[in-house]
């Protein structure tokens, strides 16, 4: 949901190099956590079907606020955990620039913003669950913070890497995008209502598979 | 866990639905209608791209390539089938 919809040649290509060097960093430091707790064929399934799930629902837009999209970053975080979590979205992200939604420049920053919506609502879950049972509300409530997050690292990027070609300040940009997180998190109503739903569905059905997101 | 704690979570994820909803509304009355691209672009400064024709259904249209979408996601939903199926077979072990 903060993908960042900018088109390719927004950052200088030192900060395209920047973001993309930081988000395969974070994919290499994924991978070795990955391969040393030995990911069993369970967490490989739901992997393989949240990110089947994010990727069809990521390109689809929904008529609201004039167009948005979902990402299920918050289910992803959910149900495979922070480690499997950043590897999806580098795919679906990779997969999204494939079918020409999103730029390739902007890889890295969208994988760092992913990530971070994914590690969020991983971790408010988990620590929810001291203070409310109800999966319905942990899940929503992980997937508002988590998109928040998503939404503050979105616009951190965008201010410390700066726009080409464009006259307006830091302040005038920051301006904009407040009123855009805004609009954003409107979307991030309709998100957390689907994940609270099949969160909440997924606790009654096969309880154990929300114990499977694991660091 | 009692009942007086489920609610509590309830209360807190209403409210923060409600102040969301409040804040996003206003936002969008204060920016208008636009699509998410033109919307970002002018968030930060850029020409506007230009909306795309409005097809789809009811509303609901795809971003990028729609028989790359489709071919890409029938090999996930392959993915995803042999990934099950290897589980359901280590599970029956």
């Amino acid at each position: 949901m903060a993908h960042i919809h900018l088109p390719d040649g927004s950052f200088t290509l030192f900060w395209a190099l920047v973001w993309w060097i930081c988000a395969l960093a974070l994919i290499g430091v994924a991978l070795v956590w990955a391969r040393r707790r030995r990911s069993g064929t369970r967490e490989i399934t739901v992997a393989a079907f949240v990110t089947a799930a994010s990727f069809a629902v990521f390109q689809v837009e929904i008529p609201l606020f004039g167009g948005v999209h979902l990402n299920l970053t918050p289910l992803i975080g959910i149900l495979a955990g922070p480690v499997l979590g950043s590897l999806i979205v580098f795919i679906v992200n990779i997969l999204s620039a494939a079918t020409g939604h999103g730029g390739w420049g902007l890889i890295g920053a969208n994988v760092l913003v992913n990530s971070s919506e994914v590690m969020t609502a991983w971790l408010l879950f988990r620590a929810l669950g001291r203070v409310t049972p109800g999966l319905f509300t942990r899940a929503g409530i992980a997937t508002f913070g988590g998109l928040f997050s998503g939404n503050i690292a979105m616009v951190a990027i965008i201010l410390v890497s700066g726009i080409q070609g464009v006259t307006q300040s830091s302040v005038q940009i920051l301006a904009g995008l407040s009123l855009l997180v805004a609009v954003n998190m409107g979307v991030a109503v309709v998100e957390a209502f689907v994940t609270g739903f099949i969160v909440e569905y997924i606790g009654k059905v096969k309880p154990d598979l929300l114990e499977g997101g694991r660091p | 866990m009692t009942a007086l704690d489920r609610r509590r979570g309830l209360i807190l994820f209403g409210l923060i639905v409600v102040a969301v909803v409040i804040i996003s509304f206003v936002a969008y009355r204060m920016t208008g209608p636009m699509g998410i691209e033109e919307r970002y672009s002018q968030a930060v400064g850029l020409p506007s791209p230009g909306e795309e024709s409005g097809s789809g259904w009811f509303g609901f249209s795809l971003e990028g390539n729609p028989l790359l979408y489709g071919v890409i996601l029938v090999v996930l939903g392959g993915i995803c089938v042999i990934a099950y199926i290897r589980w359901r077979r280590e599970e029956l072990r």
